[in-house]
């Protein structure tokens, strides 16, 4: 199983959920196969996992889901437990493991020896975890949690390998402005402030 | 520091629109954690290590919300490269206070460095600053401060010295 096959198989099941996706090949894949305002391609290794759960906390009726790595949440492990004892009701935690710091050139991660990224997360408080080894397990689990309302963590063990895709045409400020206004207007909420100039303003002192 | 000043600091927070908090303590911190913690206008997320919070505060941004982070500047130096690649790159803001500890006043010599690389690394990172150390000052400081990281979509941090955290 890939992590492309994966995101395949899960990317028709998408309506507005809003997707955060860790730094390498995933943003690429995801990008490709659901091109949408609520995608968030995050240009950092670790954070994934905390930026889904800052997300899922201040919007806690839209449905979040992050696509993390074994490499990324070894940097924040400690981010497993402040999500579940938060617990967040509207997050699911993607974690696609090959074993593998795959952008870096593939140089093994500590998954491929003893860690167990499952056995952690249950460890910190997350009641519900699978670890999906095929793609009908992966499919299950996601469907499971997609219609939970719960925190979930599921671990795709998968092989090294990226889908043949396009590199996606975002970068990380345009990417922001194109997600920042999709929540302003899905949300009817003000992110971004602006100010009106005083030549514009008849009220201006 | 004193229970007065932790109340002021959490009213200017929500005064200045702050809806949305995460902490990591320290000895100097503890009353305004555990005030922040009992306040029900401000979401409160205790996180493990700091650079966890600024991920989470980038997060709540994203979703609307106004965040700060409260930590101790080895927080601040740990969360350098979060604050560039989640906050600067982008244009995220997130109003940061900072107890700076190995300042003036320091008894501690173990805090020595730490409080001597806190201001040049935040020159460094072009992050505006400002220091606090008078009780009247805490409230103008945040408002302002706060308006700064809004309107400029960068992180902005308070510098609490050892007179504020006593």
């Amino acid at each position: 199983m890939k992590r492309y096959d994966c995101l395949r198989a899960i990317a028709p099941r998408f309506g507005d959920e809003l997707v955060v996706t860790n730094l390498g090949a995933v943003r690429h894949e995801w990008q490709a196969l659901r091109p949408h305002p609520g995608n968030y391609h995050l240009q950092n290794l670790g954070l994934t996992s905390s930026m889904a759960l800052g997300l899922a906390l201040a919007l806690p009726h839209r449905k979040v889901v992050a696509f993390d790595g074994d490499g990324s949440l070894l940097l924040n492990l400690g981010s497993l437990a402040t999500m579940a004892n938060q617990h967040p009701a509207n997050l699911i935690h993607i974690v696609f493991d090959n074993e593998c710091y795959e952008s870096s050139r593939g140089a093994p991660t500590a998954t491929a020896g003893q860690a167990d990224l499952a056995a952690v997360a249950r460890g910190c408080g997350f009641t519900h975890v699978v670890t999906a080894k095929t793609l009908a397990e992966f499919e299950e689990g996601f469907q499971r949690a997609s219609k939970g309302n719960d925190l979930y963590f599921i671990l795709a063990k998968v092989e090294a390998g990226a889908g043949d895709v396009p590199a996606a045409a975002l970068d990380s400020q345009e990417n922001k402005y194109r997600f920042v206004r999709y929540i302003e207007q899905s949300e009817n909420l003000k992110i971004l402030t602006s100010t009106l100039s005083r030549a514009s303003d008849p009220h201006a002192k | 520091m004193k229970r007065e000043v932790a109340a002021e600091i959490v009213d200017s927070l929500k005064e200045a629109g702050v809806d949305f908090v995460a902490t990591l303590t320290e000895a100097n911190l503890h009353d305004l954690v555990m005030a922040l913690g009992e306040d029900t206008a401000i979401h409160h997320v205790p996180v493990t290590r700091e650079e966890e919070g600024i991920g989470i505060c980038a997060g709540a941004y994203l979703g609307g919300k106004k965040p700060a982070m409260v930590m101790m500047n080895a927080g601040f130096l740990l969360s350098a490269n979060a604050l560039a690649t989640v906050c600067m790159h982008p244009g995220i803001p997130v109003l940061m206070l900072i107890g700076h500890s190995g300042g003036v006043g320091e008894e501690n010599a173990g805090h020595a460095t730490v409080g001597a690389l806190t201001e040049p690394v935040l020159q460094a990172m072009h992050i505006v600053y400002e220091k606090v150390g008078r009780f009247e000052d805490i409230r103008p400081t945040i408002r302002d401060s706060q308006m700064l990281a809004r309107s400029s979509r960068r992180p902005t941090a308070i510098v609490l010295n050892k007179q504020a955290l006593r």
